[in-house]
Formats: structure tokens, sequence, C-alpha cells
């Protein structure tokens, strides 16, 4: 059962923005430790001194929320699951790679 | 609404121990993962797994639902029986693992048996309550985040009523999307989330955006690239061609002796920005086809008078 409710006109914020440790928490859903594990682990570069005043930015929130699926959802453990967000977007970049090229080969091709 | 085999979701027989649950659970959990998986429809099956797995590993909602017999098949019409689970108590997530989002995917016959089993608060617990942050996807063509534009979006999200219960309603909000958007970058509205609970403030609302992959242009962050087959004699004397870009065609100087493979670029014609992305001209050679005797002859020619080996490196 479905109803409209309403529409809303809502200006979006800016793309670049920071977020709070707690805003991040409640966005990836993991705790504070595991936040924490994650930035020693390299997965993520928050800026601040100490873990209560971190900023961490909005594109780093994605590789957090990633993480923390991964934990829930497949049992991984906390540096496990660093890594392999790592590897996913590598995996990511390379497939990209490998489609321009591949696109360049059949462009070639086409003069056949 | 339809029937949902669990043991069938999952490949095991209705006798399957705990273990034996567990371990196929794992096993397709893997497979299945929408952040890992290649397999088409991953993210479907993956709700299908997890929802089988719910029902099947807790021995109360197990027995509840094994006592619904063994003789209807997935698909088929369904209806709890009367005095369904009666003597039964369903307990939330044992883990605590609060997690609503996944509550609203579970399907309609799900639902019917097991109600919302936990994570969403319990009327007077607690009198201001923060609302949830939601996350959603919206997918973009490449030239709305080359230019940006309004966008409206439905969100299905669950409404608490003042009576505890809650209902699923298609809430629809407008949204500025920015010129210039990455894929994968995340926007936020604040307060536009799970609305709080007595004086708590509503949470935010999380917005992945991810842009289609388009067929001429090929975008990695700000950067596009796109293939640019030549004649061989542009190619090997240099030529002025037109080539697209986001913006529009624009006329290019390809140098002389430029070769396939190589790469152009053409300085702020990428998606905007600080900096702006780039577009590259990934060149390729197209060969004009040897149809025709003129043709033939060209190339007969050319194999005659200049002298060029491919493979010499190869030591042929």
């Amino acid at each position: 059962m479905t109803s409209l409710q309403r529409t809303i006109e809502t200006q979006v914020l800016a793309e670049g923005e920071w977020l709070s440790v707690t805003q991040v928490c409640r966005a990836s859903q993991i705790d504070v430790d595991v936040v924490i594990e994650l930035a020693e682990l390299g997965l993520v570069c928050p800026r601040g001194d100490a873990p209560q005043d971190w900023q961490v930015s909005a594109r780093e929130l994605a590789r957090l929320r990633t993480a923390a699926r991964l934990i829930r959802d497949l049992g991984v453990n906390v540096s496990g699951a660093a890594l392999a967000v790592e590897l996913l977007e590598a995996r990511h970049e390379l497939e990209t790679r490998l489609r321009v090229l591949e696109r360049c080969v059949r462009a070639s091709a086409r003069g056949e | 609404m339809e029937y949902r085999d669990y043991y069938q979701t999952l490949g095991v027989k209705r006798t399957a121990t705990a273990d034996e649950i567990k371990k196929v659970y794992r096993r397709l959990a893997r497979k299945y993962h929408p952040d890992v998986s290649k397999e088409p429809n991953a993210e479907a099956k993956f709700k299908e797994v997890q929802e089988a797995y719910e029902v099947l590993r807790d021995p109360e909602k197990r027995a509840a639902y094994d006592q619904l017999g063994n003789e209807m098949k997935s698909g088929q019409e369904f209806r709890p029986p009367p005095d369904w689970a009666s003597g039964f108590e369903f307990r939330g997530r044992p883990s605590g693992r609060a997690d609503p989002e996944a509550d609203e995917q579970f399907s309609d016959f799900f639902s019917s048996l097991f109600g919302r089993a936990g994570g969403f608060a319990h009327p007077g617990e607690g009198r201001a309550r923060g609302g949830r942050d939601h996350h959603a996807r919206v997918d973009i063509d490449l030239e709305e985040a080359f230019h940006g534009g309004v966008r409206t979006l439905e969100l299905r999200r669950p409404t608490h009523q003042s009576d505890g219960s809650v209902e699923l309603g298609t809430h629809a909000v407008k949204v500025t999307i920015p010129a210039g958007l990455t894929d994968g970058q995340q926007l936020r509205l604040a307060g536009q989330g799970e609305p709080g609970q007595g004086n708590g403030r509503a949470g935010d609302l999380y917005l992945e955006v991810h842009i289609r992959p388009h067929d001429l242009y090929h975008l990695e962050g700000r950067d596009v690239t796109v293939t640019l087959p030549l004649a061989p004699w542009e190619a090997a004397l240099g030529a002025s061609v037109t080539v697209p870009t986001l913006g529009g065609p624009v006329q290019m100087r390809i140098p002389e002796k430029s070769r396939a493979g190589q790469k152009l670029r053409l300085r702020g014609r990428g998606l905007p920005g600080d900096p702006p992305g780039d577009e590259y001209l990934q060149l390729s050679i197209a060969l004009p086809p040897a149809d025709s005797p003129k043709a033939r002859a060209f190339y007969e020619q050319m194999s005659r008078e200049l002298p060029f080996n491919p493979r010499a490196h190869l030591g042929s």
C-alpha cells in the first residue's frame, strides 16, 4: 500500500562535505572502535587530532559503509574488511580500464 | 501473497541440521553479497537467502514455519492460517543487530508470519529519539552529471504510526543534483531520513549517486575517455578532426606520426569541478577496407614501397 505523501523541494548540501564521527557511525552502523581501527589500517584518513574530533569525508563514508556490510553480512573481521574494500576498488578500476581498451580494439576492427 | 520455500532457497532438506544450514548460508552469502558478487540479480538473491536464513536459523521461527506443512511450493498463493503462531513468541534479532533497512526488505510473506522482527523502537522506549539515517541510491546519466539538474525521487520508507505500528509509505523528494558529481559520490539531505520521536531530530538521507555507463564516454573520476578512430593517413600525417565532448563538438589537431593506443588530452573538457576533469582521446587506427580493386591496388603498392615489419621485435 503506497501513498504519495508530499513533495519537498530540497537543496543538496555541498558534496565535498566532512562528517563527524558520530554522524559517520550512525550512517555506517558501526561502533566508533571499529572506525578507529579502520583508520589505523588506513582505509580512511580522517582529519583532526583525537578520534572524538575526527572528520571523515563523504567519499570515505562509502568505504566505511562497504566495510560495515562485509563485517556484518559475511562475518569478515575488521582487518579483512579493510583489505577487501581496497581490493574491490582495485578490481573495479581494472575492469574499467579493461573496458576502455577493449572498446579501443573493437573500434580499430570496425574499419574492416 | 506468495509462499516461499525457504529450504529450497538454501538448497537444503527439511531435515537439515542447524549446522548444515549455517554452512550453506555462509557459502551463499559469500556468493551473492552485492558488494562482491558478479552474479546476475545478486542483490535480489542475497535478500532471499538472508530471509530464508533468518527463519531457519531460529528454532522457534523454524518450528512455526514447518507447521505450515511441506506441500506448498514457492510462488503458490498463500494465507496464514488463523491462530497462526499461537504459543510462539518471536524475539527480535538475537545479536541486537538493529537494521531497520533490512527489516523493510523482507517479503510480505515473512512479515505476515513474523511481523517486524525487532529493529524499531517500541512505544514508550525513550521520549525523544533521533530518527535513523536512511540511504538510497540514485542513478543518473553522464549528461546529467555534467549539466547538473533536478531529480524527483520516490523513496519507500517505513513510517511510525502513533500506535506503534509501522506502515510503508512512498515519499517524494525533489533533489538538486549539482553539476560535476563523480560516480559513487554521496550527497546528504539533512532531515530527510527517519523522523525523530518526541523532540528527537530527524535522521538524514544519504544518496549514493551512480552514473550509468555511457556508450561513447568512459568515465574515471572526473575524466572522460573517448576512443577516436583515425584513418592511417590522419595518424601518419596529422589532421584536424572534430571530436565530441560533453559540452559539444570541438576541433582538435592530431599530431603527425601519431600511433594507435596513444592518448591525447583536452584539458578541462571532462566533468566540471575544482579542478575540472579532462577528456582523453584514445587513438585507434581503422583500416580502410580492401573491398575494391583500387583499394587493393593501394595496399599492394604500400606493401611494395613501404618497408615495414610490425613483428620485428618478435624475431621474425
